[in-house]
């Protein structure tokens, strides 16, 4: 009896195909979702209990500040604040990093490696797992923290709807992107995540600050240009931000977020490829 | 994939698509919440012809009762013999008699006074009629007849712009403006194409609230008003503007305006919040101004561009104090 000596090898689409399937639900359930589920939780649970104080209390106007605000007003704070500046970094950086470093961690590279599958094909598996994971949660979230507070203070749901696209498509598009350039990192350096907190906590906000071309080398730059709400005034970071804005079209973002993620998606498959991963014992 | 994970990734789709879905309606339909409070504005509307370019409306009753108008009343005193003239010669009593005030500015190619079209006022309250078309007969006023409605055609000329007709539309409803308008608006009694079939103007009148408000078409302002330099630069872009106010003890209110595109808005923000840095810094050391620009805030998202302001009464009342010592010294007698 002899052993079929040329079992067919999946395609690189087919092998993509079968390691998302399978990161997917290993993503969706394993610890690391505790904490997605408290981030993306928190913002609907901040406009739940805005929405209750607003239907108890006997005030005819939201206030921020002291200063009356209108529910899309609230909503696009919350946008910025929540969204663009913390959610969507923290989860590219906890999510990208841990794509490749968690096997490496947990010594199950190897069962992967073992497979006849190309070596990228795992880290672009793992990345469209990723993508699906956060985007599945985030965008659910963003769409219930809009209904809930657009309303407010007479905001307009129909007109605010194009916005609220604007929001779901940057919000996928800066997801895409932190996870590209996370999912390189934590293929090429020993510990991802320092490397990648360093870099969304800052590097990011620092050189945003100031003028010059390094903001060009950030992903933030070109993600906040697609936020279709103003940036807020909340703090001298903000007034310093905008005193120094410098923000580049809608087009020449999304192509350079696209070339980002692209090139970073690539490259870190590259990486896996080329690279010998050393298990500790 | 997992039963478990299938639910979640059916379940997140479906969450998704029935806000995106239920989103499209309402954007597509025009739908918004604040429909459920006000049927779009005022009835008045079906009046105003719908080239209307600006409309205005305020809460007489409301702004009359305020605390900030009985605030002003006792600061303020008025003469006692202007508000009681205006009730003798017309048996209107502003303060108890309009419940509201709706005025429109309707181009007609011609420019009235400082107004860039005629303008038309329609005001509801309790209106003694007969007094009224006797003081304006008293002014050479001539009464017509115009599908079962009296016009009161005034004989003199006002302004540059021609005689003032009167018109009692319904019951406790007159209207004030040019012949031609009123006699537009006894038209649209039946129905017709008033400014409440506007979708452009009705879509934002919709999302204004407060007790008095404006809203409308931005070149109807640009002709005569007299704005900032970096401000006026970012006028042509400007398409439709509105105002919002609620005025109690204190005000609060919104401006806004709509550009052409992101790019405008944009700019537009960025002179407001130049003005806004320039302002809050020459304020610094004085905290009763400094309070009141800090409760400016400026906002928006694609090309609408806003500024909120919120005047507490405390806020009022320190402003006020301003204006009592800058008055005070120049009004007080050479000795």
């Amino acid at each position: 009896m002899s052993t079929p000596a040329t079992a067919r090898r999946p395609s690189y689409v087919g092998s993509v195909l079968r390691i998302f399937d399978l990161s997917l639900g290993e993503m969706l359930w394993s610890r690391r979702s505790v904490f997605l589920a408290l981030l993306v939780g928190g913002p609907v649970v901040l406009a739940v209990i805005s929405r209750v104080v607003w239907a108890l209390t006997p005030v005819d106007a939201l206030r921020v500040n002291g200063a009356s605000v209108s529910g899309p007003g609230i909503f696009g704070l919350m946008i910025w604040l929540l969204y663009v500046r913390f959610i969507v970094p923290i989860l590219g950086v906890f999510y990208g990093t841990g794509l490749i470093a968690d096997e490496v961690e947990n010594r199950t590279l190897t069962y992967l490696f073992t497979r006849p599958i190309p070596r990228g094909a795992v880290l672009v598996g793992k990345y469209l797992a990723y993508l699906a994971c956060t985007v599945l949660l985030i965008l659910p979230s963003v769409v219930l923290v809009f209904f809930l507070m657009v309303p407010l203070n007479g905001g307009s749901i129909g007109a605010q709807f194009p916005s609220l696209v604007g929001d779901l498509g940057m919000l996928a598009a800066g997801l895409a992107a932190y996870g590209a350039v996370f999912g390189w990192v934590g293929a090429r350096v020993r510990r991802p995540l320092v490397a990648g907190l360093v870099f969304v906590l800052g590097w990011e906000p620092a050189v945003l600050l100031f003028p010059g071309y390094l903001k060009h080398l950030t992903v933030a730059y070109y993600l906040q240009a697609l936020v279709p709400h103003a940036m807020p005034e909340d703090s001298a970071i903000s007034a310093l931000l905008q005193a120094f804005s410098d923000v580049p079209g809608v087009a020449p973002s999304l192509l350079a977020l696209a070339i980002l993620t692209g090139a970073a998606l690539w490259v870190a498959a590259r990486t896996v490829e080329s690279r010998e991963y050393v298990l500790e014992q | 994939m997992t039963t478990k994970t299938r639910y979640f990734v059916v379940g997140s789709l479906l969450t998704l698509g029935v806000g995106l879905g239920v989103g499209l309606v309402a954007y597509s339909t025009g739908f918004s919440t604040s429909a459920f409070t006000r049927q779009g504005g005022p009835d008045e509307l079906q009046f105003v012809p719908a080239n209307a370019a600006l409309v205005a409306y305020a809460d007489v009753h409301d702004i009359m009762l305020s605390d900030l108008r009985q605030k002003v009343r006792s600061a303020l005193p008025m003469k006692p013999d202007g508000q009681g003239e205006f009730q003798n010669q017309t048996g209107i009593n502003i303060e108890t008699d309009i419940d509201h005030v709706l005025a429109a500015i309707v181009p007609t190619g011609e420019q009235v006074g400082q107004m860039p079209g005629a303008p038309m006022v329609l005001a509801r309250g309790r209106f003694d009629q007969v007094k009224i078309e006797a003081l304006m007969r008293e002014h050479g006023a001539q009464v017509e007849e115009y599908k079962g409605v009296r016009l009161v055609v005034g004989g003199g000329q006002s302004g540059k712009g021609g005689s003032v007709s009167l018109a009692f539309l319904e019951p406790g409803l007159v209207a004030v403006g040019s012949p031609a308008l009123i006699r537009g608006a006894v038209d649209l009694k039946t129905g017709g194409s008033s400014i409440a079939t506007n979708d452009d103007m009705m879509g934002r009148i919709r999302d204004l609230d407060g007790n008095a408000w404006a809203a409308g078409r931005f070149d109807a302002l640009t002709s005569r008003a007299t704005l900032p330099n970096g401000v006026a630069q970012q006028l042509p872009s400007v398409t439709f503007f509105s105002a919002t106010a609620h005025i109690d003890s204190g005000i609060r209110g919104s401006l806004r305006a709509e550009t052409r595109d992101e790019e405008s808005a944009n700019g537009l923000r960025d002179v407001v919040r130049g003005f806004l840095a320039l302002g809050r810094m020459q304020a610094s050391g004085r905290p009763e101004i400094a309070g009141a620009l800090q409760s400016l805030q400026l906002g928006g998202s694609g090309t609408m561009v806003s500024l909120s302001f919120d005047l507490p009464a405390t806020a009022i009342d320190a402003l006020s104090r301003i204006g009592a010592r800058r008055v005070g010294p120049a009004s007080a007698p050479v000795r």
